[in-house]
């Protein structure tokens, strides 16, 4: 197959003199290492959790799995959950 | 022809070709109006006292544009009103259309402008009488009317008001001249930001009201895409009384622990239940008031589907028969002028509302129950009583049918209801079981196919009475993200927080989708609507206050009732925008790299079709071969070497992704649109279930 096909990255952003991403997206990230985005999502994740371990005494990490499988978890906030899974983060922002 | 008569005649100008039509026939003596032609442009000489020329306009032939020509360029603040085929392209009718209009106009002696009577149509025909007739503005009269029949046609040519209404003109002229200035500084510069910065051009626009209602939408996509459940428990008791089974609600709605939930389960399992009080409430419904557009595009989209737009045009086709009032207006209110009695009589004519016209004329006084909203130019909709000259589409038949029948449900009696609360006490525990029933229909009678309510008849109990718990049921349920705003609440939102015109929001609402910023029926901010008005927030955030909107609204508004100079106005708005344009200009590298990104982003997701059934990992994307420039589906872990998956595509028409996947194999699907077909969908999968099936059964 012969495609056509252009590159649409600008190279300025590919020489990547940027800051730092977004843990859960290639935007620029600002405070805790989201972006502007992803920033609400990751407040309402930690604010979140201690209504579920009242609910439900269940730990962190058991938490953000089932906000990664419920289907009403907004896309950005699955997305915030999914990377602190990977990455091992607490509630509390450190990492194992 | 009019121009070569000797004789002098007054001159008629309308909105519409329809209305030019309506308006000779009713002013014609024998109702023939001669129907003739000038350039190619219809009009109507009726005979009365005199020769009464009737012509239209075509909506808007005259527009704000930019004092020197200069396509792309901003900031831009000197504007002069111009005809439409100057500032837009494919407007050429328009240059044959004044032109007729000015001849026409030439040997006329009477000017009388009758046009719709709202800010849109005071503008119509306030900028043909002055530049197309030659200054003839300040001699004109006005016609001003609701409805086009024929009675009140002619009591509007008999009594006209002696001169246009120059405050409505004047706010009109703020309104677009604001507008103007708002849209196409903003636009441009976010147009050319993003053109500098990738090289390719797309349309970007934003504007006074437009960057306001996509705020509305984003704030809401945002809170959506951040949510974050959690979880609660309801319990519902299953009771059964006098041999039938009904379920009770547990009297706290939402248990927030699964410890709690489990112990009040515990203990009402193989427990009976005791009827500890009951609650009967009767209590009064009134009729909805009469509609206004608003309303009209609510009901119509959730009894229907109808979009606010549709609406409207289906409203205006209906006025233009004569078959309701003007739709444009904020009215809520019926004044007896419009003739209840005669309405109701007409109406009476057709079968399907006879016996219930025939009840509403049986009351002593027929009086209408009104809103709160008022209207100084019309009143609400209202049907006019005729009966429709020819078949009516089926949207139309709707439309016409609700505002008839929301017509008589106003004059009728309030209806009765009934609540009734029954507490059921279950080892400690309060459980509540909920009925209600209507006790006198009144209104409801009237609007009954288009009421919405729901009838829960309970048993007759008493207090004391022992009842069988069947079972406990507990679920676990979590709370949910606000709903998305569709056409008829994001409307009603425009509508509260007073921002656009009725004439302009539905028209708004569209633009965004235009402009991909919105898809989807309930409306979902595209990732280049969110960086639209991210930008904004960031560099111009007072253009995207709805506080900034809707106090330049009242300004404008205040021009209409003559509190406020449109020249004070008008320097105000530029004072806000000045600045805005500026800092703007100064961030356009940084705001152009935002833009590209998303639009690069919405380009692609246009593209792309799904997840690549073969390969699992890539994405089918619609690609166009170099060789031979034809497009194709391709995965698009091609480029890594990984997937040669690919199929052909139809090489015309318009290729659109669909969401939903095949019902049959569950391989992505496609819908093609082309002029003159049916949209049809594909299925990629040569070996598709529903293929095979259609294969056999050829």
């Amino acid at each position: 197959m012969d495609y056509m096909f252009q590159s649409t990255v600008p190279t300025e952003r590919r020489k990547g003199e940027k800051g730092l991403k977004c843990k859960a997206c290639s935007r620029e990230a600002r405070e805790n290492g989201y972006c502007e985005l992803h920033m609400k999502a990751y407040e309402n994740a930690i604010e979140k959790y201690k209504v579920w371990q009242k609910a439900m005494q269940i730990s962190w990490k058991e938490y953000l799995s089932e906000i990664v499988k419920n289907p009403l978890t907004g896309e950005w906030a699955r997305e915030v959950a999914e990377s602190m899974i990977k990455s091992g983060e607490k509630q509390d922002g450190t990492s194992n | 022809m009019a121009c070569t008569r000797m004789k002098k005649y007054t001159f008629v100008i309308t909105e519409k070709p329809d209305a030019a039509y309506r308006i000779a026939l009713a002013l014609d003596m024998r109702e023939k109006p001669k129907k003739m032609e000038e350039k190619g442009v219809p009009y109507y000489v009726a005979e009365r006292d005199r020769e009464i020329v009737v012509v239209s306009a075509l909506g808007h032939l005259y527009t704000v544009a930019e004092e020197k020509n200069g396509r792309s360029q901003y900031p831009v603040f000197d504007f002069k009103w111009v005809p439409r085929y100057i500032a837009e392209r494919g407007a050429s009718q328009v240059r044959t259309w004044i032109e007729a209009i000015a001849k026409l106009a030439k040997n006329a002696d009477v000017f009388i402008d009758a046009c719709d009577y709202d800010i849109e149509g005071s503008i119509i025909g306030y900028s043909v009488l002055r530049y197309a007739c030659d200054g003839k503005d300040q001699m004109s009269k006005r016609m001003k009317y609701s409805t086009l029949t024929r009675e009140e046609l002619e009591k509007s040519y008999a009594e006209p008001l002696p001169h246009l209404d120059f405050a409505l003109i004047e706010a009109g002229l703020a309104r677009h001249e604001v507008d103007w200035l708002f849209g196409i500084n903003l636009s441009r510069a976010l147009t050319a930001a993003a053109k500098d910065w990738s090289g390719k051009y797309t349309t970007l626009s934003t504007g006074r009201v437009q960057g306001p209602t996509l705020k509305f939408v984003a704030v809401r996509e945002k809170a959506i895409r951040s949510f974050v459940p959690t979880p609660y428990w309801e319990i519902t008791a299953e009771v059964k009384i006098n041999g039938k089974v009904f379920e009770a609600q547990y009297e706290k709605e939402k248990i927030e622990t699964k410890h709690e939930a489990d112990t009040i389960l515990n203990a009402c399992e193989n427990k009976d239940g005791k009827i500890e009080r009951i609650e009967v409430k009767q209590f009064q419904q009134p009729p909805p008031p009469p509609f206004d557009l608003g309303t009209l595009q609510s009901e119509a989209y959730n009894l229907f589907g109808y979009t606010p737009s549709r609406t409207s045009k289906v409203a205006q086709r209906l006025y233009l028969d004569a078959l309701i009032s003007y739709p444009r207006t904020s009215s809520q209110k019926l004044p007896p002028a419009i003739n209840y009695e005669t309405i109701l009589k007409d109406l009476s004519k057709a079968s399907q509302y006879r016996s219930l016209t025939a009840r509403l004329l049986a009351y002593p006084e027929l009086k209408p129950r009104e809103g709160n909203r008022e209207d100084p130019a019309h009143p609400a909709i209202y049907p006019t009583g005729d009966l429709p000259a020819r078949v009516l589409e089926d949207s139309e038949r709707r439309i016409w049918d609700l505002v008839i029948r929301r017509f008589m449900a106003v004059f009728s009696e309030p209806a009765l209801k009934q609540s009734m609360k029954t507490h059921i006490n279950i080892n400690g525990h309060r459980f509540l079981l909920n009925g209600r029933r209507i006790l006198k229909e009144g209104w409801m009678h009237f609007y009954e196919p288009y009421v919405r309510s729901e009838e829960m008849i309970l048993p007759p109990t008493e207090e004391g009475q022992t009842v069988t718990v069947k079972k406990m049921i507990l679920i676990n349920k979590f709370t949910k993200p606000p709903p998305r705003y569709n056409p008829s609440t994001i409307l009603r939102k425009m509508e509260e927080t007073k921002i656009g015109t009725k004439a302009t929001r539905a028209e708004t609402i569209q633009t965004l989708y235009d402009r991909k910023y919105v898809q989807g029926e309930k409306l979902t901010a595209t990732d280049l609507g969110l960086e639209v008005l991210e930008v904004m927030e960031r560099y111009c955030p007072t253009v995207v206050s709805i506080k900034f909107t809707r106090e330049l609204e009242e300004k404008m508004n205040r021009i209409q009732t003559n509190n406020q100079k449109k020249e004070k106005v008008l320097a105000e708005a530029l004072e806000t925008l000045k600045p805005v344009i500026e800092k703007l200009k100064e961030n356009q590298k940084v705001i152009g790299e935002q833009l590209s990104e998303a639009i690069r982003k919405s380009r692609t997701d246009e593209r792309t079709i799904g997840a690549c059934p073969v390969c699992k990992t890539g994405q089918l994307t619609v690609l166009y071969s170099r060789k031979t420039g034809k497009r194709f589906v391709g995965c698009t872990n091609f480029f890594k070497g990984l997937c040669k998956t690919s199929f052909p595509l139809p090489q015309r028409g318009v290729i659109k992704p669909l969401a939903k996947n095949c019902r049959g194999c569950g391989w992505p699907t496609v819908q093609v649109l082309a002029r003159g077909r049916r949209p049809w969908t594909i299925c990629f999968n040569p070996r598709c279930p529903l293929k095979e099936g259609r294969e056999k059964r050829d």
